[in-house]
């Protein structure tokens, strides 16, 4: 890239100031004391002035689009693409994608939650438009042609006259970078668009980057290598608590190749940093650090405070999401009626590419290289670890190697920054995989306690669901300002999903925050895999006791204006074929959800007790999937895909463990995830409601895939498993 | 001496006792092939080693001296098929790649694999492939990706 300059320069220095991310959830009544709170993620949601930035058109015509979501397979970036190229008529080699460093954008929000479409489709398609626009009206300026007689071509417009004008032939010498004031008058021209040139969105356009993937070209964090580096280990502290006592050095300094030895006492963590790579091992094993460990929990302690029947019993509970009717006049109305209580456990987030970054810390700018889902919270962070103004922090932003929640931190930045001061070098700092499992934060374990009952029609009568678990959103802020923040109210990220979209005349819901010794921040979907099991596996026990299908128990139950979740759950029984007399449903399960009260999804599993093996199997996963507009089906595909496995490793595998501070598991032989012999057959079908917005994907499809396991197991075996994982002996 | 991707590498006295992996990554500077786990438990660092798959991070330098290594960025060199291995033109046919961090060390194992068993059945790749894991679950794709390819190896054979 030539132009460096900053695109930022032409909207209001202050307004993006403005938005730079104090403003969450539960901290905003905490600013008047910012100075404790440290950096913030970037939290503020796009607007179309920020797309002006994101779509630059090229003199010869070609768009660079500084992508403002972070790439990790999430295939975000090609879709956002796709957009661009419907609004300006483009094929897709007319657009170049560029993962933005953090001089090149206005800082943008952290990419999570699913948004990458759901939330940037409006503004970046706006923001193409705008560009358009723009130059149309450079063409009736330089003609005498109305505005509208200027027809939209492939790549330019054709005048009344018959004559083909190019995107480049308006440009002039410099890109076009759009502005406020360009705008005032293109705004109004854009609903005139029309569509011309091919078709993008609903295509499947694959990821440019493919070709470089799976040649082994594409430059991860881990693979910088810049002149004169140097390169870090990390020495951790053993436990998520433990605080850095004394460090003995021994004879680390005397070895070849060895250029220092960093103590961190604010960090507590010791660094080693080297010539060369093929010494490190031997120099941490020189050093001898003595730590100073506090009170840490282990798993007994902890599942002992993540108890819904603990806080049940002290009837504590500190947030009411959700009350409506009587539990009282719900349970007389009901004929039947069951309780059960449902855990998932602790989980993390595994991601193939333990973190990594490359920083160098100069006098005049400091260049760091690394992978996160928000660079501009690691521009923050690294900018607070060595006391540098935030402006002196540039961040070359890469593909991630998986993220899932588990990036929005890249500590590896900050721990290479140090040590980068310490020594004036430019420092790598890789982590190994027990440092990715040891040294990041992790899903919380839920604790479900749901009673309900069914009417002699078959509807619910009551619903009574109480729940316990950790702050995710807020799971990072230090504990001097938590107990404000979870005074204020439920986390949100925890109480995900907790509401069912059936239609419950009488039900309570309740929750508490409760924080234990072990860091809890946010993973795949946040609580909605885990308060959808919650309630999808009840649900299921329902209709057995309402002596109903459990497809026909829920629609039963849903009220008519839920049409795109009967519409899912229609579609992925015509799918199984589970109506179909034939149909052996003795293996099978079902379930449904909707994701952040857009995107349903329902799912069928089925599945095997393989006795000689020893093994659950699940063997087939049928989904219905209703995302809104379709951008590239392919990549949504592919998304379900992911979050099926995602769901048969919930129901049947992952499990985090910990004892005094220390995970269990610091590798995959003890957490494991699933592998190629495990996996089921995965059939997908996506339905567009006409004229709906597109809606969340990368974690929707995740929540019901485990309780319609768990649910198929029931058939299959008559035994209700509530506890996740699930494995064979307990059956 | 190793010979990685058909050319020859001297390895100085400090690597001997260097992970193979390190050596590529590090030395070589071939980055393609990525650590994952450090213990062989999840094959994102899969090599060929004289033509079979082996887990670069369980291997010392000095295990492999004079021996042949193959790696994702000298695969495509081993047919003669043009710019791409068929398993890498599969791979982008059925858009396998998620992150795509593991997908070097997931072809070299197809590769490996299809090397051993030129027309698998479903069940050798799940089987054959389960060394390698993928946690954006892409084991879907990779299973199809890898059908297809030994179709159109033995249809060009």
């Amino acid at each position: 890239m030539k132009d460096n300059k900053s695109p930022s320069m032409s909207i209001s220095r202050r307004n993006f100031l403005l938005r730079t991310g104090w403003i969450a959830g539960g901290v905003t009544v905490l600013t008047s004391c910012g100075s404790i709170i440290p950096p913030l993620p970037s939290l503020n949601d796009p607007t179309y002035e920020d797309a002006l930035s994101w779509i630059q058109m090229r003199a010869d015509g070609q768009v660079i689009f500084y992508a403002p979501r972070m790439e990790m397979g999430q295939g975000v970036t090609v879709g956002l693409c796709q957009i661009i190229a419907e609004e300006l008529n483009l094929p897709q080699s007319a657009i170049d994608y560029i993962s933005p460093n953090t001089d090149q954008t206005p800082p943008f929000k952290m990419t999570v939650g699913s948004e990458g479409i759901a939330k940037y489709f409006e503004p970046v398609s706006r923001g193409a438009a705008s560009l358009k626009e723009v130059l149309r009206e450079r063409l009736q300026n330089s003609t005498q042609y109305k505005l509208h007689t200027i027809k939209e071509e492939e790549g330019g417009f054709s005048l009344p006259d018959g004559q083909m004008v190019s995107y480049a032939d308006l440009i002039g010498d410099t890109s076009l970078v759009l502005n406020s004031e360009m705008l005032a008058t293109a705004e109004s021209n854009a609903d005139k668009r029309k569509r011309a040139g091919p078709k993008a969105i609903g295509e499947s356009w694959k990821d440019p980057q493919l070709k470089a993937i799976v040649t082994g070209q594409k430059t991860y964090s881990r693979d910088i290598a810049i002149s004169g580096l140097r390169y870090g280990h990390i020495i951790h502290k053993p436990t998520f608590h433990a605080t850095l006592d004394t460090v003995d050095i021994g004879s680390a300094m005397e070895m070849k190749g060895i250029v220092a030895v960093v103590p961190s006492k604010e960090n507590d963590f010791v660094g080693i940093v080297a010539e060369n790579p093929y010494v490190l091992d031997e120099a941490v094993n020189a050093v001898s650090v003595k730590w100073a460990y506090q009170d840490d929990l282990g798993a007994r302690a902890i599942s002992d405070i993540l108890d819904v029947e603990r806080i049940r019993s002290a009837n504590s509970f500190e947030h009411e999401i959700l009350s409506e009717g009587d539990l009282n006049t719900g349970r007389s109305s009901s004929v039947r009626s069951i309780e059960a209580r449902y855990d998932t456990s602790f989980s993390a987030h595994a991601a193939m590419e333990p973190r990594a970054a490359t920083v160098w810390v100069k006098e005049e700018r400091v260049e760091v290289w690394s992978a996160g889902q928000d660079p501009f919270f690691t521009q923050k962070q690294v900018a607070a670890a060595i006391g540098r103004n935030v402006e002196d922090i540039i961040v070359y932003t890469h593909r991630l190697g998986g993220g899932f929640g588990g990036r929005v931190r890249c500590q590896a930045s900050e721990e290479a920054a140090i040590l980068s001061v310490a020594t004036g070098h430019p420092v790598r700092v890789q982590w190994d995989r027990t440092a990715e499992f040891q040294n990041n934060y992790f899903q919380p374990a839920f604790s479900h306690y749901i009673s309900a009952g069914v009417t002699e029609e078959g509807k619910i009568g009551f619903w009574e669901h109480d729940f316990v678990s950790s702050p995710i959103l807020t799971g990072a802020v230090p504990d001097y300002i938590a107990w404000i923040i979870d005074s204020v109210k439920a986390d949100e990220g925890t109480a995900r999903g907790c509401v069912s979209p059936y239609q419950i005349m009488n039900q309570r819901i309740r929750y508490s925050d409760i924080r234990t010794s072990i860091p809890a921040g946010a993973w795949r979907g946040l609580g909605a895999a885990p308060n959808g099991f919650a309630i999808e596996c009840m649900m299921d026990e329902l209709a057995v006791e309402a002596g109903a299908d459990p497809l026909e128990f829920r629609l039963n139950n849903l009220s008519a204006s839920e049409t795109k979740i009967r519409g899912v759950l229609e579609a992925v029984a015509e799918m199984a074929k589970w109506r179909d007399s034939k149909s052996d449903n003795s293996k099978r399960g079902i379930s449904c959800a909707v994701y952040k009260g857009e995107t349903a999804v329902a799912i069928v599993a089925d599945i095997e007790i393989d006795h000689k093996t020893k093994k659950i199997v699940v063997k087939r996963i049928w989904c219905a999937q209703d995302c809104g507009l379709v951008i590239n089906p392919d990549q949504v595909e592919a998304q379900v895909e992911g979050n099926v496995v995602w769901g048969c490793n919930m129901a049947l595998k992952e499990k985090m463990q910990f004892t005094d501070g220390m995970v269990n598991a610091d590798n995959f032989d003890g957490f494991e995830i699933l592998r190629h012999d495990e996996m089921p057959d995965i059939q997908v079908k996506l339905i567009q409601s006409d004229g709906t917005p597109p809606t969340a994907v990368g974690e929707a499809a995740f929540a019901p895939v485990a309780p319609a396991i768990t649910n198929a197991i029931f058939a299959a075996t008559g035994r209700r498993l509530r506890k996740l994982p699930i494995t064979y002996e307990q059956l | 001496m190793i010979n990685v991707n058909g050319k020859l590498f001297e390895v100085p006295l400090n690597l001997q006792e260097a992970s193979l992996l390190m050596f590529l990554r590090d030395f070589v500077g071939l980055t393609g092939t990525k650590y994952g786990c450090g213990a062989g438990l999840c094959g994102a660092c899969t090599v060929h080693l004289d033509g079979e798959a082996i887990t670069s991070c369980q291997y010392l330098v000095s295990d492999v001296m004079d021996r042949r290594i193959t790696t994702i960025e000298g695969l495509a060199d081993t047919v003669v098929t043009g710019d791409l291995h068929p398993l890498q033109k599969a791979w982008v046919e059925f858009s396998v790649p998620q992150c795509g961090y593991c997908q070097a060390g997931q072809i070299m194992a197809a590769a490996a694999l299809l090397n051993n068993i030129p027309k698998p059945t479903s069940e050798d790749i799940r089987t054959g492939m389960a060394g390698n894991l993928c946690r954006c679950g892409t084991y879907k794709r990779i299973q199809s990706a890898i059908l297809n390819a030994s179709e159109e190896i033995s249809d060009e054979r």
